[in-house]
């Protein structure tokens, strides 16, 4: 089934917004996942296939609503689990408010130990 | 093993749906397209993505696609780079 | 880009907070990731793209060897050593005009593009170039004549793909230097012109 990746030929995204953005990073932690990312990968820790099929399996409404790097470190968080590196809802601990994805639920909270990540 | 397809081939993608990572997107299901080049070998995406190491090295192609085939209009080309096992030969085609 | 609205530190101490974990565990040493984002940005620059096209420009059995391995073409000139890539270079002409796109996820020829921008990442860029090209390539504000073909280059694979643009009328007092100072990002891929 397609996924919410699939986006080749849908209607309703709007017009492109153009801007020759020259920066490759709007925040430094974006960088930071870009670095787990391909440091994870080196490692043999996942390849860029089950990469690739951990974005695409973030449901569709949380997709569209993240950015692009928010993915990315939504997918590295899932499959460190995964892979057994995490534990489920290990990274919740020391930092509040967030999903088990490493998220933040505006006025929600954590769910120490549900299970979950974006392909659950 | 050889090349099953050659550059100027008639095909037809696949009209598969499966429930797994791929890398043909879904325009491009059933459609039928020309070779354009065999671009090398790569390990078939869908099974790699699935943490296998065992995924079978196929012959990527380009292949590609008129706009009217892919969406009943337009005057441009889309060219998609497809796994072998995403293809098959077109013989009932018209064109 | 979407998400803005998503807290920037509380992502970023999420993120912290991974590193330190995975250091603690030994799966990461400290330091590592520092070395994987400095070799991630050097040397990835549109820089390198507009050095390969002003050589194309200019010397025509470079121009011939690029179109038709661009791999081993772009490493005579130190390029995309190492990589496990496949370049191709697709030439716009007089009556073609070549764009590329990655409508799954975000291919793009990193090593000779640079980082990409955002706009090359979006869904209205990825969801449309590949139905409507005219209507997105105008809203670049590259107005192609009605009997210029396009051809939509979506990556789905381990080929990176390059726009060799037209080179301009008048320029032919120019260098090398000179002609590549001319090339920008979006003309590589595509959405502009030189």
């Amino acid at each position: 089934m397609a996924r919410i990746n699939d986006v080749g030929g849908m209607q309703g995204f709007g017009a492109v917004d153009t801007t020759d953005d020259t920066e490759p990073f709007h925040a430094d932690w974006e960088a930071r996942v870009v670095g787990l990312f391909n440091a994870l990968r080196a490692q043999g820790l996942f390849n860029t296939n089950e990469f690739r099929d951990a974005i695409e399996s973030i449901p569709p409404a949380r997709y569209l609503t993240t950015s692009y790097y928010e993915r990315w470190f939504i997918a590295i968080c899932a499959l460190l689990e995964r892979k057994g590196v995490l534990a489920p809802g290990e990274l919740d601990g020391a930092v509040g408010a967030v999903g088990p994805d490493g998220l933040a639920r505006p006025g929600g909270s954590a769910g120490l130990g549900q299970p979950g990540g974006p392909d659950a | 093993m050889p090349d099953r397809f050659a550059p100027g081939d008639l095909v037809r993608t696949y009209l598969h749906d499966p429930p797994h990572h791929t890398r043909l997107p879904r325009y491009a299901r059933g459609k039928r397209g020309v070779v354009v080049e065999a671009e090398g070998g790569a390990q078939l995406a869908d099974v790699s993505a699935q943490g296998r190491d065992d995924a079978p090295v196929e012959q990527v192609y380009a292949v590609r696609f008129a706009a009217r085939d892919l969406w009943g209009e337009g005057d441009h080309h889309v060219v998609l780079d497809l796994w072998e096992s995403y293809l098959e030969e077109d013989p009932e085609d018209e064109r | 880009m979407s998400g803005d609205h998503h807290d920037d530190a509380l992502i970023s101490r999420r993120v912290r907070r991974l590193e330190t974990l995975l250091e603690e565990k030994g799966v990461l040493s400290g330091g590592a990731l520092d070395e994987v984002i400095d070799a991630f940005l050097s040397g990835a620059s549109p820089a390198n793209g507009a050095r390969v096209v002003a050589r194309a420009w200019t010397d025509p059995a470079f121009r011939s060897r690029l179109l038709a391995d661009g791999t081993a073409a772009v490493r005579e000139l130190g390029f995309m050593d190492g990589s496990y890539q496949r370049l191709r270079v697709v030439e716009n002409t007089e009556t073609l005009h070549n764009v590329i796109v990655c409508t799954l996820c975000s291919c793009y020829p990193l090593r000779l593009l640079g980082p990409s921008p955002s706009w090359y990442k979006s869904e209205s860029y990825r969801s449309r170039v590949v139905r409507e090209p005219r209507a997105v390539l105008a809203e670049f504000g590259l107005g192609l004549p009605a009997d210029t073909e396009i051809s939509v280059w979506d990556s789905s694979a381990e080929t990176r793909y390059m726009v060799l643009p037209r080179r301009p009328a008048g320029t032919e007092s120019l260098d090398e230097t000179e002609l590549a100072a001319l090339v920008t990002r979006n003309a590589l891929i595509g959405t502009a012109a030189v």
